[in-house]
């Protein structure tokens, strides 16, 4: 089928079409393949001012370490620069984000759809109008409490700031997944004995998971890919991954620090390709939200 | 032991009133069921029985508990949705044991259970199967399944035949009677079906608007009417109505004329007849009219014609003949006539 539409278009066409996918490829896919393959040279190949060739032959890094490849951007990030610690930070924060969020969105977002009351299409019109808002407008409101109360710098803090922020959307959405329940199903639920939590949980919440783990993961890069509230937040020692990251890059020059920064990218790049694979047929089906049906 | 009793039972939603003032005493193991035209307040009264809406006033019992305040789960009642609300993420045979896993009926009952609530219905052969792999008929019988898997008090059921075709609608309806003779509980059927509603119920509650217009057994409530809504709802086609004026026992109208009728009623009246109670009239009959249609229906012929400006069917003969515009002439024997106010619409008895 779709081959005979291929043979009947014209060569133009084709080659235009081959093309832009090409390019496309090109524009989203080299720059971080680069970086890859650049992480494992030495700073003077990477950011060569004589050639780029340079960092593809890397003839600094035979000078410098005696083989064509070096892990020393990746041992002077995790080991010198404590740059575990910031993983472990990110894990730390992430899990919590999402899991409290989660927690949160599914019994509210359920609630509200279930509601049938006036005041539920209000909160949700709040919700996304605290969405809609820059987060650092959030952030610079908390700091002077936060210094007062001598809450600031520590993770828990940083955690509750980005739940806040990432509600609403987890609400809304959620709320919109509840939705296309039908309500039928609670009802037969409630009718053939359950309480009303139960029905959420036996019965809903199984038919639920796609759109748990579509919102789950958005919750998830959320809390993984913060920079404005974690970098105002934490203290030097209590840093997130990508914070930390940016640290590398600003701090005042020593040899390597920008290697450290490219293989400290690179490390926190992985995870998210793997998530991605692993979740990506939950990701489709929540995202387009005809797999919850009666 | 389970009667239902509904004591002045209202829903309204602000102003809107979607079942006005509405009282029956339905008896332990009665059929029961609820007719009317759509948006009439069925689905709402049942929704209240099962205590999935609240009441506005008046009281429901079940047995001998006042359930107003209970929640659906504590009525010991079973419900067969109009959509059926099953599963979708359990096979058939988890759709019908899930009644009894959350009530916390014996682990070991489960199975014989569940077995012998699918061989009722003929499910044995899907119960592995998820509902999304099911016809609708299927669907439903899964629901009839879980339904009647763990015997409650009474049984609830929404129109659970509005999805089939023509022919699963007639064996269904009659898997549902058969049940119902097996298991002898108390159970409320909603339908605008008539034929529905003729051939399953005990009784019959004909509703419109939300308020309840008759209650009565089939036969009553074809036989006698209590007012022009049942009578033009109830039968296929329904009873012809003629308004015209009665004096001394004498109708006459356009086109129309019986005599021989009661004397109590008097003035403007609605009068109506079945199309079955009509025949042939050999010379002078009560109507004299020309054919507007003749319809042949197989087992019998349809004439209509045009009497006091409303189209009146009759029913004769599979063999007659006719062309339209000839004269016809019917007789209708008076016993078989029914009077309603013309006002109210309410009938008038001899
Ligand atoms: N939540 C609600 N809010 C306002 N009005 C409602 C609500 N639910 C039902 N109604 C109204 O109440 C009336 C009765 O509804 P109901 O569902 O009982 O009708 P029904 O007799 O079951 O009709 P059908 O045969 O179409 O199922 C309808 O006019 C409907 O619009
Ligand atoms: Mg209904």
């Amino acid at each position: 089928m779709s081959e005979a539409m291929a043979h009947k278009r014209p060569t133009l066409l084709n080659a235009f079409i081959y093309g832009f996918i090409v390019l496309w490829l090109v524009l989203a896919a080299v720059p971080f393949l680069w970086t890859v393959w650049g992480s494992f040279k030495v700073e003077a190949d990477f950011f060569s001012r004589e050639s780029w060739w340079n960092a593809i032959f890397g003839t600094a890094t035979i000078r410098e370490t005696g083989a064509a490849f070096t892990g020393d951007g990746y041992y002077g990030a995790w080991i010198t620069r404590d740059f575990w610690k910031a993983a472990f930070n990110t894990i730390i924060v992430t899990i919590c984000v999402t899991s409290i969020s989660l927690t949160l969105g599914t019994l509210g977002g359920y609630a509200l759809a279930r509601s049938g009351k006036n005041y539920a299409f209000w909160i949700l019109i709040a919700a996304l109008v605290f969405r809609a808002m820059p987060h650092i407008t959030l952030v610079s409101g908390y700091l002077l409490p936060f210094f007062q109360l001598n809450i600031w710098g520590v993770l828990p803090t940083s955690i509750i700031v980005l739940v806040a922020i990432n509600q609403p959307f987890t609400l809304w959405m959620l709320h919109s997944f509840f939705l296309s329940i039908p309500k039928d199903l609670d009802e037969s639920a409630m009718v053939d004995g359950c309480t009303r939590f139960q029905a959420f949980r036996l019965v809903i919440m199984p038919v639920m998971w796609p759109g748990v783990v579509t919102t789950g993961l958005f919750s998830f890069l959320l809390g993984y890919n913060d920079f404005a509230v974690t970098a105002m937040l934490l203290s030097a020692d209590n840093q997130t991954m990508v914070p930390k990251i940016s640290s590398f890059l600003g701090s005042i020059q020593e040899t390597g620090n920008v290697m450290f920064a490219v293989a400290a990218v690179v490390s926190a790049t992985v995870p998210l390709f793997i998530l991605v694979l692993f979740f990506q047929r939950q990701i489709v089906s929540g995202l387009t939200a005809g797999a919850v049906k009666g | 032991m389970a009667q239902i009793r509904l004591k002045n039972v209202s829903k309204r939603w602000n102003k809107f009133i979607g079942v006005d003032n509405f009282n029956l005493d339905i008896a332990d193991q009665e059929f029961l069921v609820l007719l009317g035209p759509s948006g009439c307040g069925k689905t709402t009264t049942m929704r209240m029985i099962a205590g999935l809406e609240d009441i506005t006033e008046g009281e429901i019992w079940i047995g001998d508990r006042m359930v107003n305040k209970l929640e659906p789960k504590d009525r010991d009642i079973s419900m067969v949705f109009q959509s059926y609300g099953l599963y979708p993420n359990m096979t058939v045979y988890e759709n019908i044991r899930f009644p009894l896993k959350v009530r916390k009926v014996p682990k070991e009952q489960h199975h014989e259970r569940v077995m012998a609530a699918s061989k009722m219905v003929e499910l044995d052969d899907f119960l592995e199967r998820r509902p999304a792999a099911l016809s609708g008929g299927q669907r439903q019988r899964v629901a009839l399944a879980r339904a009647i898997v763990r015997e409650p008090n009474a049984f609830l059921m929404d129109e659970p035949l509005s999805n089939l075709d023509a022919k699963l609608r007639v064996s269904t309806r009659a898997q549902i009677k058969n049940l119902h003779h097996t298991l002898k509980r108390t159970t409320v059927y909603v339908t605008h079906d008539q034929i529905e509603a003729m051939t399953l119920a005990d009784r019959v509650v004909v509703m419109n608007k939300g308020v309840v217009q008759q209650v009565g057994t089939p036969m009553e409530i074809y036989d006698r009417p209590a007012n022009t809504f049942v009578a033009s709802f109830i039968g296929s086609p329904a009873m012809n109505l003629v308004s015209g004026s009665i004096e001394n026992g004498v109708f006459s109208s356009d086109g129309i004329r019986i005599e021989g009728l009661p004397h109590r009623a008097s003035g403007a009246v609605t009068l109506g007849f079945r199309a079955e109670d009509a025949t042939l009239a050999e010379a002078n009959g009560q109507i004299e009219a020309p054919i507007y249609t003749v319809e042949l229906l197989g087992e019998a012929t349809m004439l209509s014609m045009r009497v006091a400006g409303e189209l009146v069917s009759i029913k004769v003969g599979k063999d007659y003949r006719a062309e339209i515009g000839e004269l016809a002439r019917i007789a209708i024997p008076a016993s078989a006539c029914h009077i309603f106010d013309q006002s109210t619409g309410a009938r008038i008895e001899a």
